[in-house]
Parts: C-alpha cells; structure tokens; sequence
C-alpha cells in the first residue's frame, strides 16, 4: 500500500486544534470551569449585595467594574496563558514534541492548532465566567429597577472571546521561546503591561498591549457613563469616545506580531539542542 | 576502520562529514556513514553522540557542518521526514490519550484520512501484541507496552527508513525475540534501519553490520566478523572441548601462532596471535585426535568483545 505524504497546512491546523482540545479536556479543565463558574457567581452575589445597601446602587456599574478588573483582567488573561504554556512547552518540557516535529507538516501549522484551540476553550471559558457574574450580580434585584440587562454579560463575553485569542498568541511566542513562559507571562501581564496600558496616550506604546485595546473594545461596546470610563480607564482623566480608536485592529496586530514571533522561533528552534546548554 | 558496502547503491541514510555542535562541545566530529537497505547496529558508550547522530537523522538537529540524507532528501525537510519512521529514547508519551488514538494522530499528520489512519493504527499495534490493550490509556501502560506504543508510531506509515534508540528497553526476553524478528523483516520489505541498543548480544543477533562510536568519532564500521579480523593485535580466544585436554594443550603451546593456551576442567582456552594456517592445523589435529576433539568455540568474535577491544 503506498502511503500518502502528508497533512496540507490547514488540515494540520485543525487537526493540531482538534487534538489540543481533547488533551486539555484532560487538564480538568471543564471541572474548573464549573467551579470557577459557581465560584465567580458567588462573588457577583456577595457584591451586588454588599452594593446594594447603599443609596446610589447602580447594577451595570457594579457588574463591570467587576467583570473588568476580576474577569477580564486577572481571570482571562491567567487562564489562558497557563493552558497556552501548557499546550505548547508542556510538550517541550516533557520532550513528546520529538513525536509532533518527526510528522512531514509544518510546525507553523503545529503552532497555529495550538492557538487556536487554546483561544477557543480559553473563549468559552471566558464567556461562561462572565455571564456567571452577571448572574450573580443579576440577582440582586434591587441593583436593577428596570430589570438586568444580559447585554452587558453579551458584551464581556466578547471581550473575554477577544482577549482569549490575544493571550493565547502570547502564551505561544512565550512557550516558544523562553524556557519558563509563565515567569515571562506573569511580567508581561502584570509588570509590563500594567505600566505601559496606563502610560499617556501620547506615548503611543499602548496599543502593544492586550489590556489598552481589550478596554477600549469594552468601553466601545458599553457606552459607559463618565463615572464608569473613569472606574475602568484611570489613566484616561476625561474620557472621549475618539480615544477609543480601533480596539479590534490593534489586538489584531498584536496576536500577528506574537504568532509570528512565535511561529519563527518554533519553526527553527532546535530543542533538542536548547535542552543541552 | 571500515570494511562491507552497504548493500545498495542508494543509501537510505547518508551521513557525510557531519559534525555537530552544542556551544563549545563537540558532539559529533566528521562522521561519514551509509546505511543501505539492511540492519545497521549503533554502537557506543553512554554520552558518545549516539542519540545526537538518532536526531540529526530524524531532522530534530542540524549538523553544524556537513549533511545528513534520508533517500535523495536532505533530512529534516517534510519528503524527508514522511519517509522516516523514529523510536525515540523519549519517556514520556502523551498519557492521557489511548495508544490507538496516539498513534491514529500521529499518522493524521502522515495524510491518511480518520478511518485509514485508525484502522492502520489498531492493526500496527495488533501487529506489535498491544491489540488486547489498544484502548486503553498510555499512563495505565507497563514499561514494555509503553515501548510497543513508541514503536508502532515509528512504524505504523510504512516507512523507508527506521531508526530505533534502545527499542529493547523494558521489553520482556519474548517481546524482545519478537522485536529481533520484526526488525530483521525489514529490509526484505525494502526499509533500512539504523538500531542503537545497550544489549550487545542481542544487537549483534538483528544487525549486519555495526557503527561504532567513540568520543564523537566513528570508530569502526562493518560486519563483527571482518572487523574483528582487523585487529591482530588482539589475540582470538578459542575454547576446545575434547579429550586428553593435557596433551592437546602440550601440543598448541609449541604451534607459532599460539600465544597462550590455559588448561581448565573441562576445556582449555587458546589465544591464537596470527591466524595463517591455526585453522588448517587444528582440523587436521581434531581429525586424528584420538578420543576427538568435540568443540571449538571462539571466545571473543562477537560484538561485545570487539566493542571492548576498541574502546576499552
């Protein structure tokens, strides 16, 4: 029987995303996202019920100051970028890349299965953390005297679907090229990322982040009052709706630039040699 | 050293003037090799460069200097890589998933389509004795199975050229005889296979030739046999089982070629310093020894004992 050669490129992709997903079905992954769920749901309770002693309550106000700063920015981000890191370097680590790299397709292709799958379980989990706050949030009725708005859950879920692809492509360039990607991870998003997303706009370095983009996708999306603008953009004093610019495109570049750094050291890194130095 | 052709004009792996290095330590150094289509034991001490020299052959390296082919192909790039199969020294698998749903990806990426590449994968394992277990999960697998799985991803897309880093290990005696018999069959279905073991007697059993391996250099290269003809300066060792041990031991001491006979209970021992005309002599003797001599068994023509007389 004569063998085929190999895998066109989009078919490695989708068979690289197919076979990510079911290996990060076994990370209990899913048993996270429903305690995480139930977790985050009790949080949005007890918030909203703490908020709703007071007089000036406001329910969409309470949800995406949480859903921001909880969901968007630690939850989200920390995910995604730990089952990134664990679907592409633990495979470095353990050394069972060897079994992917001896196959005649692209490790480009390898990479981009990877991402994408990491994206898309990041996503989902993303979204049903975020209508599980607005959930919790959502209960608290008295925060919400023309009843609560699911929009607003809609609208993180789509921020954490955006996000979820940008963190993955970081946690794939991370994973390809540093030898502990979490540590690099954990300065991107909390040292560099933090800083630079709250420099002056004039600097113009902000768009290289995912957290500047990502909130002005929200604020785009929400057309928050000035009191909210201010909650979830601090650096941005008299928030302007031209700000905003183009969220969409500047995460767009920003997921480019780290796939293909990503993909460029992937595609010609020899591991094999790396573990020796 | 170096001594038997391969057998082909066409090498399946062609290693010329390689040499290969980690930052300042030289892991190869100007290594030049055929392997046609046969058998070819991979030879060396722990640390000499034999699983640097697997991955330079699998593409998961590449030679600082000089070039490593698979077929026509340089190694590494995707013809090369789709006419490969590789047992890797790698522990670990992906333990979560069961040993046919491994090695069915594994053979997606090969181009067959689902059904093909899990029907292949259930018959390959089949084939290699894991049919019973086949769905159940690697990490519940013994040491052996683990090994059978490796191979039957190194297999199961029938490819032109194998290479195999210590299959023996964790195998038992009868899933290692059972090896020795597949890899044999090999070359007969046109696949050449480059073989590294630690198990010296059981490689010698499975190749046809052997590539030594010393400190990053090729040592020696060639059939046991002619290579250990190639070392005068090492005297054979015979063991002869006969009668009148004593007397027979009396008459080899005075012969030129013998260097040294010892007389044990039941045999005695020759070392025999140059070949020319013992052989000959010997018969002759054995023919008219009376009571006979029963048994001339060399001592050190194997592989074991040539591997200790060139690296020490």
């Amino acid at each position: 029987m004569s063998a085929p050669r190999s895998l066109g490129f989009a078919a490695t992709v989708v068979e690289s995303a197919r076979q990510t997903a079911l290996r990060l079905r076994h990370h209990r992954v899913w048993t996270l996202v429903v305690l995480g769920a139930a977790v985050l749901y009790g949080i949005a309770w007890l918030v909203g019920y703490q908020i709703g002693k007071r007089t000036e309550a406001d329910g969409v106000n309470a949800y995406c100051n949480l859903a921001w700063w909880l969901q968007a920015t630690v939850v989200s981000p920390w995910l995604t970028l730990y089952l990134g890191v664990q679907a592409l370097h633990g495979g470095l680590e353990d050394r069972t890349f060897q079994y992917l790299f001896l196959r005649p397709v692209s490790r480009v292709a390898l990479l981009l299965g990877n991402w994408l799958a990491v994206g898309a379980v990041s996503a989902v989990v993303g979204a049903v953390g975020s209508c599980a706050l607005f959930a919790g949030m959502a209960d608290n009725r008295d925060l919400w005297p023309d009843g609560p708005d699911w929009r607003y859950a809609g609208d993180f879920a789509a921020a954490c679907t955006v996000a979820a692809f940008a963190y993955a492509a970081a946690a794939m360039a991370f994973s390809a090229y540093f030898r502990r990607p979490l540590v690099w991870a954990a300065f991107f998003v909390v040292g560099l990322q933090q800083v630079v997303a709250n420099l002056p706009i004039s600097a113009g370095l902000r768009s290289a982040t995912i957290t500047d983009p990502l909130r002005r996708f929200v604020l785009d999306r929400i057309e928050p009052n000035q009191r909210l603008a201010r909650q979830l953009w601090p650096a941005e004093l008299n928030f302007d709706a031209e700000t905003i610019g183009a969220p969409l495109q500047d995460l767009a570049w920003f997921v480019l630039v780290a796939l293909a750094l990503g993909a460029l050291v992937y595609a010609r890194t020899e591991y094999d040699a790396r573990a020796r130095d | 050293m170096s001594s038997a052709a391969p057998k082909q004009a066409a090498a399946a792996l062609r290693f010329q003037r390689v040499t290969k290095w980690y930052g300042t330590i030289v892991a190869l150094l100007d290594m030049s090799f055929e392997v046609g289509c046969e058998v070819v034991g991979l030879v060396g001490k722990n640390g000499v460069g034999k699983s640097t020299l697997m991955k330079l052959a699998a593409g998961l390296l590449q030679p600082s200097q000089g070039s490593v082919h698979i077929g026509p192909h340089p190694a590494g790039t995707a013809a090369a890589r789709a006419d490969l199969g590789f047992c890797p020294d790698v522990e670990r698998l992906y333990e979560n998933l069961t040993a046919v749903d491994f090695v069915a990806w594994m053979l997606r990426y090969h181009g067959f389509g689902r059904r093909a590449a899990r029907d292949r994968a259930a018959a390959t394992l089949q084939r290699l004795g894991l049919g019973d277990n086949m769905h159940r999960r690697i990490r519940e697998y013994s040491k052996g199975m683990r090994q059978r799985v490796r191979l039957a991803q190194a297999l199961a897309h029938e490819p032109r050229f194998v290479l195999l880093d210590e299959p023996m290990t964790g195998l038992d005696p009868v899933a290692r005889a059972e090896l020795s018999q597949t890899i044999r069959s090999l070359p007969a279905q046109g696949v050449g296979v480059l073989v590294s073991s630690h198990v010296l007697h059981e490689l010698e059993a499975v190749v046809d030739r052997v590539v030594l391996v010393h400190q990053g250099r090729l040592l020696a290269q060639g059939r046991v046999g002619e290579l250990r003809a190639q070392l005068p300066s090492q005297p054979h060792r015979l063991r002869i089982v006969g009668t009148r041990l004593r007397e027979l031991a009396a008459v080899l001491v005075g012969w030129p070629q013998v260097a040294q006979v010892r007389v044990h209970d039941d045999a005695i021992e020759v070392s025999v310093a140059g070949e020319t005309g013992f052989y000959e002599a010997l018969t002759r003797l054995g023919a008219g020894w009376d009571g006979g001599v029963h048994e001339v068994v060399p001592l050190d023509d194997d592989l074991a004992s040539l591997f200790g007389y060139l690296v020490g």
